[in-house]
């Protein structure tokens, strides 16, 4: 039976090592995880540099010099907006320009609701903080004014504002930070399962689709040994795709400038040891499924629609994890997929886990393979699975 | 030596196979002929061990299929009707899984892996991979995957489909020769001049059942016809199979 598994395994493996298709599926595929982590790390990095300063763009200063010296107070820079200001805000090199009309001053004498405009551009998510801040300093500088003329006029300004909203922003850098650093766990997750797909398609519906299945099952072979040696040629294919994916964060973590952030994230020798130990099961389980879907399903195009689906399902639980984490439970590790996503999500962030949460998570996972590829076997005794159906 | 008794198989709501007996012997080119969907693949199926019978009984060499299919697999070489080849590997790696599946390995895979391209005439294929091959190149790709351990038992289900003249002439050959070795030879088609050309002995399939099975002569003498052809046309009740 060994044996058998060998060389069906050496078979599969000289066939798919030929294919490149196969293997750009373990070795490109995985890099997209750390691409986007990359991408969205820098791009956070510069729209959160703390401590600047707020920079203010101002026509027509003279006309409003309280309101001016309110402004510098709060430690807003002014400058005076050069001509093109419109332009410039739009191109992105000006978040934001204050305009003080030249009545500002006699509207303000008289006390009507004078007028100060500013010009922003509002798809320009960069430009967001300094519009919200800067309209929140305007805002108060109003609401100062007011309370003073109604209390001037023996009126409790309370009676002017029923009602007074108190923003509490948790959405620190900090927590955004780390909210990103869980994208690893769901890309690694999505590694493993991506890195055998092709060859798992290929093991079964496409061998049948080739005409190739009849002459293998006519070979004095048992049928577990087939779907064995297919299974390791799949898991180790999905394993290359999880170390490539691995090496790739390793890489983008120590370029993306996590420390300004203020972000921990733990990716020394053990850590990462730590997550190979709680994904490469996985990798048993995501593989043996695929070659499930793969024998089961009618033709060579099913499959892939079929296998393209499964590959979301290991999203959803990491983008629950990441939307709200979750306090682990000891049963959970025994979900494939889930636990994983737990377990790494914990290594990354440096918790110390302990053996039992990475036997159970392999467990389960074992489980679920050994489940997958006993169904299989079956299905490749029965006729209708053999010849085709339509 | 091959021996069929009263097999049956349905699929649903057809019956593909209603009743088929009959023997092949050692040495002799046993011929099942019969129009399309007479049976003729499902019953050989069932012989290779991928189809059961729902009843009835078929013994390879004595080994009955049903009970003990990896030695009723190990005892014969078969070309199935579903012919693939894996596009990556050559016409000699094709050779080599299958004799490995079977068991041989070192030395005499290699040699017996020689032989076959000689036999076949493939040197000129053997290092290709066999993505683009002719159907003539896939069909000796896939003998030499069925005869790689030398099968005593030899099942070939419409081995000259498809193919040219010159390479109709050498699966021909090769039959002569494996019968002359004393291989049980059992083919399968559907031209009746294929099978007189070459068989000793003919089982003729109609509906799922046998309707005639004797040599070319005495089915000639039985129907009393002066030619094989209107034999043919008289036990299987329809002239389908004198086409081409």
């Amino acid at each position: 039976m060994r044996r058998l598994i060998a060389i069906v395994f050496r078979k599969e493996v000289k066939d798919h090592l030929r294919d490149r298709r196969s293997v750009m599926g373990a070795l490109a595929g995985p890099l997209i995880g750390p691409l986007v982590f990359t991408v969205m790390f820098t791009v956070m990095a510069s729209w959160f540099r703390e401590g600047k300063p707020l920079e203010v763009a101002v026509l027509g200063r003279e006309h409003a010099p309280t309101l001016m010296a309110f402004l510098q107070r709060q430690g807003a820079t002014l400058t005076d907006a050069p001509k093109d200001y419109e332009a410039l805000i739009q191109a992105g090199k000006l978040d934001a320009v204050v305009i003080v009309p030249a009545d500002y001053g006699e509207e303000f004498s008289a006390g009507r609701t004078a007028t100060v405009q500013l010009v922003v551009d509002n798809s320009r998510n960069q430009a967001r903080s300094t519009i919200r801040r800067l309209s929140t300093l305007l805002a108060g500088y109003s609401d100062m004014l007011g309370s003073q003329r109604l209390f001037a006029r023996g009126v409790a300004p309370e009676l002017a504002t029923p009602v007074r909203v108190e923003e509490v922003d948790l959405a620190t850098p900090e927590r955004m930070a780390a909210n990103v650093l869980n994208i690893i766990p769901i890309f690694l997750v999505f590694a493993a399962f991506m890195g055998g797909m092709n060859v798992a398609i290929d093991a079964m519906a496409g061998e049948r689709e080739r005409g190739s299945l009849e002459p293998l099952l006519l070979n004095p072979v048992e049928r577990g040994a087939l779907v064995v040696g297919k299974w390791l040629t799949t898991v180790v294919l999905a394993c290359i795709a999880i170390a490539v994916c691995l090496a790739a964060f390793l890489l983008a973590v120590h370029r993306v400038p996590l420390q300004d952030l203020g972000v921990k994230a733990r990716f020394d020798l053990m850590a990462v040891l730590g997550m190979l130990a709680s994904v490469v099961p996985l990798a048993f389980f995501a593989s043996a499924g695929q070659m499930l879907v793969s024998t089961y399903a009618r033709s060579f195009k099913e499959a892939q629609t079929y296998i393209q689906l499964l590959l979301l399902l290991p999203m959803l639980p990491g983008m629950l994890l990441a939307v709200s984490p979750i306090q682990s439970q000891l049963w959970m590790y025994v979900i494939p997929v889930f636990g994983q996503q737990l377990l790494i999500g914990e290594v990354m962030r440096g918790q110390p886990v302990g053996a039992l949460p990475f036997l159970l998570g392999a467990l389960g996972c074992a489980g679920a393979a050994a489940f997958c590829l006993s169904v299989t076997t079956r299905l490749l005794g029965e006729e209708r699975i053999i010849f085709g159906r339509s | 030596m091959i021996e069929v008794r009263n097999l049956h198989k349905r699929f649903g709501a057809v019956t593909a196979v209603e009743d088929v007996s009959f023997s092949a012997a050692d040495g002799v080119v046993t011929g099942l002929l019969g129009p399309n969907g007479a049976g003729k693949t499902t019953t050989l199926r069932m012989l290779y061990t991928l189809i059961k019978p729902d009843r009835g009984s078929a013994r390879i060499d004595g080994l009955d299929v049903a009970e003990r299919p990896l030695e009723v697999r190990r005892a014969m070489g078969v070309l199935p009707d579903a012919r693939g080849l894996y596009p990556r590997l050559t016409a000699r790696e094709h050779a080599r899984y299958a004799g490995e599946l079977h068991g041989l390995s070192g030395a005499t895979l290699d040699k017996r892996v020689d032989e076959l391209i000689e036999l076949l005439d493939m040197k000129d294929i053997a290092n290709r991979r066999a993505e683009g091959f002719s159907q003539g190149e896939r069909m000796k790709v896939s003998l030499a995957r069925a005869l790689v351990h030398s099968p005593r038992n030899v099942l070939l289900d419409e081995p000259t489909n498809g193919l040219d003249v010159m390479s109709t002439r050498a699966v021909r050959n090769l039959i002569w020769g494996l019968k002359e070795r004393g291989h049980c030879i059992l083919f399968s088609s559907h031209v009746m001049q294929e099978v007189a050309a070459l068989c000793d002995r003919i089982v003729v399939v109609a509906r799922g059942r046998v309707v005639a099975d004797g040599t070319p002569g005495e089915l000639r003498a039985r129907t009393a016809k002066e030619s094989l052809e209107e034999a043919f046309v008289s036990v299987i009740g329809s002239d389908q199979g004198l086409m081409q």
